[in-house]
């Protein structure tokens, strides 16, 4: 279990996570969600000790990062993928990590052909595209058998198979009752891999909650409604109750009341629909819907500075 | 009957493990047998060089052949010997920045500071056993020019020159690894050493009058390292004893290594 508590981090005049308090639970999948710059990497470098907190503590299994006498044991990290010198192999790469803890060499045989580079093993590192560069961090990461698992942005630059085999990993480590912790700007990925969500912005905790919970929460089902009366139909729809929007003519968005009961009004009042789409509220319209007062690099943002 | 048949091993991180994966970091990389090859080739053959050259100074009667000019003979090419193992040891902690291995690295041994310990026990061991080859071999080339008139082995004094000569290059690497340590940029780093270990001191010699020079210069680092080789210190200035200079040397290191050690601690890798 990792335990993040009162969790602040300032460099200079920037505060890049704020007072920041979750837990995350073994078991599970936990997506750490936010927008650029919201302290997603800094949170995780914290946890690991590759950054001092400015204030705060963060725990894994009771005790900071670095006072575990096997440090690789409790977690495994995949921070940034080029992590290695370009001039050693990958092999080797492991192997030194490995040395640190007194795991044995066999274990670095394993873990590469857990991800698939056991035929490029003794190939410089430097020559490594993006995606096996990610696929060694998942090894270094995977190297000590850890209990927690950290990835930031594992499916950045995999294709689609690769993509799938971090899925299907990440949900057979929490499984195995392990605690997994990965950031992802993929929604659509994070949607069908993590069933917990930490979302912070702006360095601070925007939600804590289970992906359920999240979309019914914050993202409203709704409906898709095209009709040559979308103006007419609007003020009828805005009479019985209903939230609507508009982003484009006659295509009306309807949130508040049901297809049918839409269908229904409008055959009343004689008006054509050309199309009637009840829509599902996706994770992506959450996060949207959450994290919109806290995006750091907004469009409209750079335009007025 | 074995019992714990599936128990895992404990792993845990110790100073010794650390040692022995820094051993592995240095010797997969192609480049560490490069560099050390080429610079033992480099340092010998240059003193074979000066050797000849001693030799024709005493046939032309110019040198009176001594032990201590042998010496000075067959140590000439050891400042860029030390130089390059300088940058070595720099290369041993920036290089670790520059590709991001130090998170890696960091990860693996959060506490940090056994990382540059371990570091700098490799780099003793490998440029201590290197060193003293490369300066039992640059005074046995160059002494073979001057015959019977060389200095031999067995001469008075020798035995403990060629001792220090090797000492001065490795307290060189640790200098370097201690600045790359504090520094973290290869090329900042580098600029660095060659400007403090060779430049200021010819900046001094050049500024300082004589009374202060002889107070000053036997301190500077590449002098006090020059001491633990010299057999009679006979250069523009005073020299420190060879006991003498390699403390200074050691203090050098220490300080510097000290300095690396607190901000390896302190700060955000």
């Amino acid at each position: 279990m990792i335990e993040v508590q009162a969790l602040s981090k300032r460099y200079g005049d920037t505060i890049a996570v704020d007072d920041l308090s979750f837990a995350v639970q073994p078991g599970h999948v936990t997506g750490f969600l936010g927008p650029n710059g919201a302290g997603k990497s800094t949170t995780m470098r914290m946890i690991v000790g590759l950054d001092h907190p400015t204030a705060g503590t963060v725990t894994v299994d009771g005790r900071r990062y670095q006072d575990h006498p096997a440090p690789l044991r409790e977690v495994g990290a995949l921070l940034e993928a080029k992590s290695i010198h370009k001039g050693r192999s990958a092999r080797n790469h492991l192997l030194a990590l490995a040395q640190t803890h007194g795991i044995p060499a066999k274990r670095v045989e394993e873990v590469l052909a857990m991800v698939g580079l056991e035929s490029v093993g003794r190939r410089r590192a430097g020559g490594f595209s993006l995606g096996m560069a990610q696929r060694l961090g998942m090894a270094a990461a995977l190297l000590g058998d850890p209990a927690t698992v950290i990835l930031d942005e594992p499916v950045n630059g995999l294709d689609p198979d690769g993509v799938l085999w971090v899925r299907t990993l990440l949900k057979t480590l929490a499984a195995e009752g392990r605690t997994v912790l990965v950031s992802s700007h993929l929604m659509s990925e994070m949607a069908v891999t993590a069933d917990h969500l930490v979302v912070i912005g702006r360095g601070r905790l925007l939600a804590d909650t289970g992906m359920k919970e999240l979309i019914a929460h914050v993202a409203v089902d709704g409906v898709l409604v095209r009709s040559p009366h979308a103006t007419d139909l609007r003020d009828l729809l805005i009479g019985q109750g209903a939230t609507v929007t508009s982003t484009e003519p006659e295509v009306l968005w309807v949130a508040g009341l049901t297809a049918e009961t839409i269908a229904d009004l409008a055959v009343e009042r004689r008006m054509a629909l050309h199309e009637l789409a009840p829509q599902r509220a996706s994770l992506e319209q959450a996060y949207m819907e959450l994290t919109r007062d806290a995006v750091e690099y907004r469009d409209d943002e750079r335009i007025l500075q | 009957m074995t019992a714990n048949t599936d128990h895992r091993p404990t792993y845990r991180v110790t100073l010794r493990r650390v040692v022995r994966s820094e051993w592995t970091k240095l010797r997969t990389l192609r480049s560490t047998w490069i560099t050390l090859g080429v610079a033992a080739l480099l340092t010998v053959g240059l003193s074979g060089a000066f050797g000849y050259g001693y030799n024709a100074a005493i046939q032309a009667g110019e040198v009176q052949p001594t032990t201590a000019e042998g010496l000075d003979a067959a140590f000439l090419a050891l400042d860029l010997y030390a130089l390059v193992i300088g940058v070595f040891g720099i290369l041993q902690m920036s290089g670790e920045y520059g590709s991001g291995m130090i998170r890696a690295s960091l990860a693996a041994v959060p506490r940090r500071l056994p990382l540059l310990w371990a570091k700098a026990l490799v780099l003793v061991a490998v440029t201590g056993v290197l060193s003293l080859l490369v300066c039992l071999a640059s005074f046995l080339v160059s002494q073979s020019f001057a015959g019977a008139d060389g200095a031999a082995l067995g001469d008075p004094g020798v035995a403990r020159a060629i001792l220090g000569a090797a000492a001065y290059p490795v307290a060189m690497g640790l200098l370097g690894l201690g600045l790359g340590a504090i520094l973290r940029h290869t090329a900042t780093a580098i600029t660095m050493f060659v400007a403090a270990l060779l430049l200021v001191p010819a900046m001094l010699e050049a500024a300082l009058s004589k009374s202060m020079e002889d107070t000053v210069m036997p301190y500077v680092p590449v002098v006090a390292g020059q001491a633990m080789y010299a057999l009679e210190p006979n250069g523009p200035f005073k020299m420190l004893s060879a006991g003498a200079g390699g403390a200074v040397l050691a203090a050098y290191v220490f300080a510097v290594l000290a300095g690396g050690t607190a901000l390896l601690w302190r700060r955000d890798a």
